[in-house]
């Protein structure tokens, strides 16, 4: 919609005004955070001419000598490839099933995988450790923490899923694929997996920096994951665990910004709708 | 399991008797459902039954006994003070959120140059709300912390950050901090909202007479509103139940995940322990309550989005 | 009734040009139809008309004053969109009477007017649902009473049909009409489908590529096209070599003339396939010059052949149209 040229610059001021400031608020805590942790100067000396003196990345070297440090990161990342790997076996079966035979229970299902919500992470937790003495077989093993992650990662994954699934015409291509002979299993996984790709690899993506950060549960189980190892690190070392904090940070960007590629390249070849799905996926 | 739709009338009336037609719908129905039972299987197992056992602990009397006595312990005195301190300041943190992430999807969603701004503003809202709570805890600690750099440029701007009663454990401090996933939160559910509406409502508007304001007023705030009073509650709860970056910043025990953590760690009297389920049972009754109340709105929006 | 034009118009998007240079000029009460594919212009120019979009130069008028950087909201033109243009939030009476009280005026002339307008289009009894409770059609009615309500001095219609179901886009169409004629409102009508075109408008533009190529009547554009494009676009068209000359002739299928005589001012050819159609056969006929297959619609009864037969075929005199090689 169109005005005169002024009035479309008013009109766009306002919204640009928030975008800046958006950016201010943003940004200035991650690089304070950035600054601590690499620059070897503390506040009060900081002044105009030593701006940039002192900088390097030692902090964040050293806490890789440590002792856990390696045991905790290779912890998260098997317990990040865990729980994908389980949240991608359990939803997709579950999901392609509503969609298919149980389409009146969908709504049912999704209220169902927004509960995390209403009993979150410290409430779970608490629940945890009143079934721990009966369970303690289970419990004693760093995986256990696995379907927790699963369902602490639900609200986003499966919508992430459901909204895949919404946009390929799942029951054509399923009725397709059956009557020139295939197995529903063989469907499964040459026709609907493939074509969910782009919700796999977001879902996928969403698990491993909700794994990554999560430090309620593990903190309580007394699992020694990354998150709970930066917590610890920073009590003896505040500047290494800043920046253990900032690489946690700049791997889920990274992963974040090809989640946005990916689905942008994806619909570029389809003509599909693409923003709203792109969005409706992180949610 | 057959997925072609044979009529079940047509196979009925080969085999029925007077009772078969309804169990074999029955039995239709059954194997229907039977599909998500390793879902729900899942769910009782790993958040129904903690959640029940949270509430079996909760209803303790001190003795040990079944009652009511702990859950209301939980909301009277101190414990009271503490939900009220975390209703005020999770509804502030999502009042800003509300405002600011609204304001901030609808910047994004309209801006056409450039045009990679909303993939940078949908991508940054994805890491920033599932960011987790130590690297944000620690990223405002260095900002605004006692010893932080943004503190220290405001002094020399003239202002001491803590000249009141500033903390970043107090209600400020906390909205401030909360806001930096909670705005990015309410971008991510506010996008594809207003995404949603037309741009052909926008210029029938326009062509019955009706300027910016008339169009805001009469049609997009109130096809907007349970979108953005639904992300309100979203939040809400979601502030009122963060517990790892509360924990980072403050010992504060009327931040109630926190309250909930100290009565179950350390050493409490097996009565008091009562008392810590019991503030964990009323938080879980409090979401439910907004989460409920979220998904009614979430529905309504839907069903416009779908006319 | 007022006369709406397009003088010089020009408006191009990036390095796209949508509109050329358009002049066109819209009598009082009439209803003007611009034809063409998608990507020819024509909703540039609507929306050119309802002030959703500036053009690069050119004016637009209506009547005698210049609107031409007038605000969308100020022009008094009604539209009707292609689809789902009601306010979802507001019940029928409630979009019927939105530029009603954007105009203020005041309650008891809102309740009669808007029961007016849904008499007009004939919904009534439906005052008091919401649009998503309509079908398609009677969502595009409520659109028209709307655009209607506040007696526009122009009406503008953005292919109001395409969304809809076969049977309710021939009712829906000819109701416009009836309509149309009865408040004698200057109307737009733009729409890529001939058959619409043809069966309601005054005059019919035809568009192509950001250029008007043709301004006419329905017979005008039907039966005397005025280039390859506008020939090929309306009604079908088959393609014979210009035996008086270079190029080939458009001509229409009820425009060759086919008999089993022969001269030399005829070609020869041999029958493929013959259907009945009723009122009309059609013969399609393989032509020796070119082996190029054409269609001859006649009147059924007046020609007798079979599939085999050898017939010569003719353009009838004065008929068809010359394109350059």
């Amino acid at each position: 919609m169109k005005h005169s040229g002024t009035q479309r610059t008013i009109g766009r001021l306002l919204p640009t005004l928030v975008l800046i400031a958006s950016a201010v608020f943003f940004a200035f805590p991650l690089l304070a955070m950035a600054r601590f942790a690499f620059q070897n100067l503390q506040v009060i000396d900081l002044g105009w001419n030593n701006l940039f003196e002192k900088w390097s990345i030692s902090s964040v070297t050293a806490s890789f000598s440590d002792d856990f440090f390696a045991e905790a990161l290779t912890l998260s990342l098997k317990l990040a490839v865990g729980t994908a790997l389980f949240t991608l076996g359990l939803l997709i079966p579950t999901a392609v099933w509503v969609h298919l035979r149980l389409p009146k229970a969908r709504v049912f299902v999704e209220f169902l995988t927004i509960l995390p919500y209403v009993i979150p992470a410290i409430a779970l937790v608490a629940g945890i450790v009143v079934v721990k003495p009966h369970a303690r077989w289970f419990l004693n093993s760093d995986y256990s923490l696995i379907p927790f992650y699963v369902v602490l990662a639900l609200p986003f994954t499966y919508r992430s899923i459901d909204t895949g699934l919404r946009a390929i015409d799942l029951k054509v291509l399923v009725e397709a694929s059956r009557s020139l002979g295939s197995t529903w299993v063989a469907t499964l996984l040459r026709v609907v997996i493939p074509n969910l790709r782009a919700a796999i690899i977001s879902s996928t993506f969403l698990t491993v920096a909700v794994v990554l950060g999560e430090y309620t549960i593990s903190d309580v189980l007394l699992k020694r994951t990354f998150p709970s190892f930066m917590a610890q690190y920073r009590q003896s070392d505040p500047r290494g665990g800043y920046a253990l904090a900032i690489l946690a940070l700049l791997g889920t960007t990274l992963l974040f910004v090809a989640i946005g590629v990916l689905s942008k390249s994806r619909s570029a070849r389809k003509q599909q709708p693409s923003r709203s799905q792109e969005n409706e996926i992180l949610v | 399991m057959a997925f072609t739709h044979t009529s079940p009338k047509k196979v009925e009336g080969v085999v029925a008797t007077a009772a078969a037609p309804s169990f074999f719908s029955v039995l239709r129905r059954v194997s229907a459902w039977s599909g998500l039972i390793p879902f729900f299987l899942f769910l009782i197992l790993f958040l129904f039954i903690p959640a029940v056992s949270v509430f079996s602990q909760a209803l303790h009397d001190a003795d040990g006994s079944f009652g009511f006595s702990a859950m209301r312990e939980a909301i009277s005195g101190q414990n009271l003070d503490a939900f009220i301190f975390s209703l005020k300041f999770s509804a502030g943190a999502a009042s800003v959120g509300v405002v600011v992430g609204g304001f901030l999807a609808y910047a994004a969603a309209t801006a056409t140059r450039p045009r990679w701004l909303r993939n940078i503003v949908s991508s940054f809202s994805g890491v920033a709300a599932n960011m987790g709570g130590l690297p944000l805890a620690f990223a405002f600690l260095s900002l605004l912390g006692r010893q932080g750099l943004g503190t220290k440029i405001l002094n020399a701007f003239g202002w001491d950050l803590y000249a009141g009663d500033f903390k970043l454990g107090e209600v400020s401090g906390l909205i401030t901090v909360y806001s930096y996933f909670n705005i990015p939160l309410m971008v991510l559910v506010t996008l594809p909202a207003i995404d949603g509406l037309k741009t052909s409502w926008r210029e029938a508007c326009a062509n019955l007479g009706g300027s910016a304001w008339t169009y805001w007023r009469r049609v997009g705030l109130p096809i907007l509103a349970p979108s953005l009073l639904g992300g309100f509650l979203l939040l809400f709860a979601n502030s009122f139940s963060a517990y790892a970056t509360a924990r980072q910043l403050t010992d504060n025990s009327k931040i109630v995940p926190l309250r909930i953590s100290f009565f179950l760690g350390g050493d409490i009297s097996i009565g008091e322990d009562a008392v810590g389920y019991s503030l964990a049972a009323w938080m879980i009754i409090l979401m439910g309550i907004s989460m409920a109340a979220y998904w009614l709105l979430r529905r309504r929006a839907e069903r416009w989005s779908h006319s | 009734m007022t006369s709406l034009s397009f003088t010089g118009i020009r408006k191009t998007f990036g390095t796209t040009v949508a509109l050329e240079s358009l002049d066109l000029a819209l009598q009082p009460g009439e209803l003007v139809s611009l034809l063409g594919p998608s990507g020819c212009g024509k909703t540039t120019a609507l929306r050119i008309a309802a002030g959703f979009e500036i053009p690069d130069t050119g004016v637009v008028s209506l009547g005698e004053n210049v609107i031409t950087d007038t605000p969308a909201h100020r022009r008094n033109m009604g539209m009707v969109f292609q689809s789902y243009s009601l306010f979802p939030n507001l019940t029928v009476a409630q979009n019927v009477e939105f530029g009603l009280r954007n105009r203020k005026v005041e309650k008891v002339k809102r309740n009669s007017r808007v029961g007016e307008m849904l008499e007009l289009v004939q919904l009534s009894d439906l005052g008091k649902r919401y649009p998503h409770q309509l079908s398609g059609g009677q969502q595009q009615r409520v659109a028209l009473a709307r655009a209607l309500a506040v007696q526009p001095e122009v009406l503008l219609l953005d292919e109001p049909l395409s969304a809809l179901d076969a049977k309710v886009r021939a009712t829906l169409r000819d109701e416009i009409r009836r309509i149309q004629t009865e408040l004698k409102t200057t109307t737009l009508f733009v729409t890529h489908d001939q058959d619409e075109a043809l069966a309601i408008s005054d005059r019919i533009g035809v568009m192509s590529n950001g250029r008007l190529e043709q301004l006419g009547t329905p017979e005008d554009v039907y039966l005397r096209p005025a280039s390859p494009f506008v020939a090929r676009f309306v009604g079908s068209i088959n393609e014979l070599p210009n035996v008086n000359g270079s190029g080939q002739i458009l001509v229409r299928p009820e425009d060759v003339t086919i008999s089993v005589d022969e001269n030399e001012l005829t070609m020869r050819g041999t029958v493929t396939r013959v259907t009945f159609q009723g009122p009309v056969t059609i013969i399609s006929v393989r032509v020796d010059v070119v082996d190029q297959l054409i269609n001859v619609h006649a009147a059924s009864g007046s020609v007798h052949t079979e599939v085999g037969d050898r017939v010569s075929v003719a353009v009838a005199p004065g008929r068809g149209i010359i394109e350059a090689a």
